[in-house]
């Protein structure tokens, strides 16, 4: 039996404009997406902003009812047998909000602990595990708002494990966190994974999801792109070329060109600090630079490099086709 | 269960009692109630009624404590981001709920407590206690009552937000209600009847009872008889209502 099973799941919140006459309007956030995640695997759930991918992991949590479709986890239902559900599974989301700041880390997992009813027998013990196993260890007397943000997410995993769980959801767990506390919380993940835990985990950052993922799913607008291992997702557009141009300057209108080139398959832009990198995807063997550079001619330009092709790559042409 | 409702009641006393704002409210208060006990009724005179009035302004307190802590206990665990771990908690909602308006409740022993103090040492206010022991069976037994109502008040904040500014506004007419602010024989009989339902009602007068020397027992079982009505009331309404608001998506963390 798979840990998680999710079967044309739909989910619809309704929002209601204007004070006189009321108008009434659906948005669907999930639009019947199914998957499902082994025991002891580390599965990953990918997608923009907006996806579906919280909503997805609130219904697996029971926080939210679906609109339809079928939801399993540890073979109970989240809707019907919340209480089953809650016994097992742990919830982690990012951010450095879900505690008590006035007290401290010990004072929040003792609370932790009694509202998810570990053993008065196991709770010291279990508590003092947790803080070492996410590196707190000496500093669990300070009060949480004394920590820092890669500190405190920390503690949120600790927190997620008190009951030790069978399912543990991360929720974008390394979200705002600087390079070195979002490596210590993937440490931390890694090893969780290496114990056995079946993870949910949801992520913008392909690196991070190459890295700790078994397998992955992609969703966009509420619906699914695609599934797969790190490598079966990379193998999508392994027969293309990446090339990136560092541009300095207004795009208006020239990334339409871009795209009108023959040979090319796809463009896109993302914001690396001053510069705007304009990324090119072209079959193997495309000889496109030098049509691309007369196409920017009057641009401040930076660097030009032709590279293979990222998960990254995947995920963005994923999304963009979906 | 009880270690998760004795446990959340004791930090959410440590939460309240670690911010200055707060702290500073609950040190001014009495000083505001033992003034209005003194000059509303204007008994100098009259020491027992005297007595009683500061009983009545101190009862006040703690149900403006509790009204106050209740409207907020959801509305804070919204900013903390702390309500959907606590609704997706394995023990009942009413279990994470209640301790935060008993909590709010207990500060409210501490209003009742300096609100006399204040009295004696402001403006002279007699303070002999008939029954030392049932008044301190009945200051519990108040708190229980005032908070357990609270506990009604909060399950309706799990849909509605604004239900805060309601509950804030509710302050005032449960004092009239429940005879804390003036005599309920000045008021109709309907008012009267209001109060019965009201666990301030109760509480002043278990209190009142033990310190001037009529029997309180049996206000003190009236305490106990609406707790555990308001107890079963506001779990129902909290299931239900975190059931719509789970259905809503209306559990959101900001």
């Amino acid at each position: 039996m798979a840990a998680i099973e999710v079967s044309d799941l739909c989910r619809t919140y309704r929002t209601h404009v204007g004070i006189v006459r009321r108008r009434r309007t659906d948005v669907r956030a999930l639009d019947g997406i199914s998957f499902e995640v082994e025991q002891g695997e580390l599965f990953g759930l990918l997608g923009p902003n907006g996806a579906g991918k919280t909503t997805t992991i609130k219904i697996l949590t029971t926080l939210l009812l679906p609109t339809s479709g079928s939801v399993r986890v540890l073979g109970f239902d989240p809707a019907r047998e919340a209480g089953e559900v809650r016994r097992r599974v742990g919830h982690v989301f990012g951010g450095d909000r879900g505690l008590y700041d006035r007290l401290s880390a010990l004072d929040n997992l003792r609370y932790f602990a009694d509202l998810y009813r570990v053993p008065v027998r196991e709770k010291r013990a279990r508590i003092e595990y947790l803080l070492e196993l996410v590196g707190l260890k000496g500093r669990e007397r300070q009060r949480v708002e004394t920590y820092s943000r890669g500190m405190r997410q920390r503690l949120h995993i600790a927190r997620g494990l008190l009951h030790d769980p069978e399912v543990l959801f991360l929720d974008e767990p390394t979200i705002g966190l600087d390079p070195v506390g979002a490596r210590e919380v993937r440490e931390t993940i890694a090893g969780l994974r290496d114990q056995g835990k079946t993870i949910l985990l949801t992520t913008h950052y392909m690196y991070e999801a190459d890295e700790l993922c078994q397998r992955l799913a992609v969703i966009s607008g509420g619906r699914f792109a695609a599934a797969g291992t790190p490598a079966e997702l990379k193998a999508r557009v392994v027969d293309r070329t990446i090339i990136e141009i560092e541009s300095f300057g207004a795009l208006d209108g020239v990334l339409d060109r871009l795209r009108a080139l023959p040979g090319v398959i796809s463009v896109s832009t993302e914001q690396r600090e001053q510069a705007e990198v304009i990324l090119v995807q072209s079959g193997v063997g495309s000889e496109l630079t030098h049509s691309l550079l007369r196409e920017l001619d009057g641009i401040a330009l930076g660097k030009v490099i032709a590279r293979e092709p990222t998960l990254e790559d995947a995920y963005v042409e994923l999304v963009q086709t979906a | 269960m009880t270690r998760a409702f004795l446990s959340g009641m004791w930090l959410h006393v440590v939460q309240f009692s670690r911010n200055p704002f707060d702290l500073s409210g609950v040190f001014v208060w009495p000083i505001l109630y033992a003034s209005i006990a003194y000059y509303l009724l204007d008994a100098k005179n009259d020491p027992k009624l005297l007595l009683s009035a500061s009983l009545g302004a101190a009862v006040m307190l703690m149900w403006s404590l509790v009204v106050i802590g209740s409207s907020n206990a959801l509305e804070n665990q919204r900013w903390l981001g702390t309500l959907e771990l606590l609704v997706a908690a394995p023990v009942p909602f009413a279990v994470v709920i209640a301790p935060i308006c008993v909590a709010s409740g207990v500060v409210g022993g501490y209003g009742i407590a300096a609100t006399l103090l204040w009295g004696r040492l402001l403006y002279g206010v007699p303070l002999t206690i008939a029954h030392p022991f049932a008044f301190a069976v009945a200051v519990p037994a108040c708190m229980l009552a005032i908070g357990m109502l609270g506990l009604v008040m909060a399950s309706t904040f799990v849909l509605y937000r604004a239900a805060f500014s309601l509950g804030i506004a509710l302050q005032y007419p449960v004092w009239i209600a429940t005879g804390l602010l003036v005599p309920l024989s000045t008021l109709p009989a309907f008012v009267h009847q209001i109060g019965w339902f009201l666990g301030p009602y109760w509480g002043f007068r278990a209190i009142r009872a033990a310190t001037l020397g009529s029997a309180p027992w049996q206000y003190i079982g009236m305490c106990v008889v609406v707790s555990a009505g308001y107890l079963v009331v506001g779990a129902a309404c909290l299931r239900a209502f975190v059931h719509v608001a789970r259905a809503r998506g209306s559990l959101k963390l900001t």
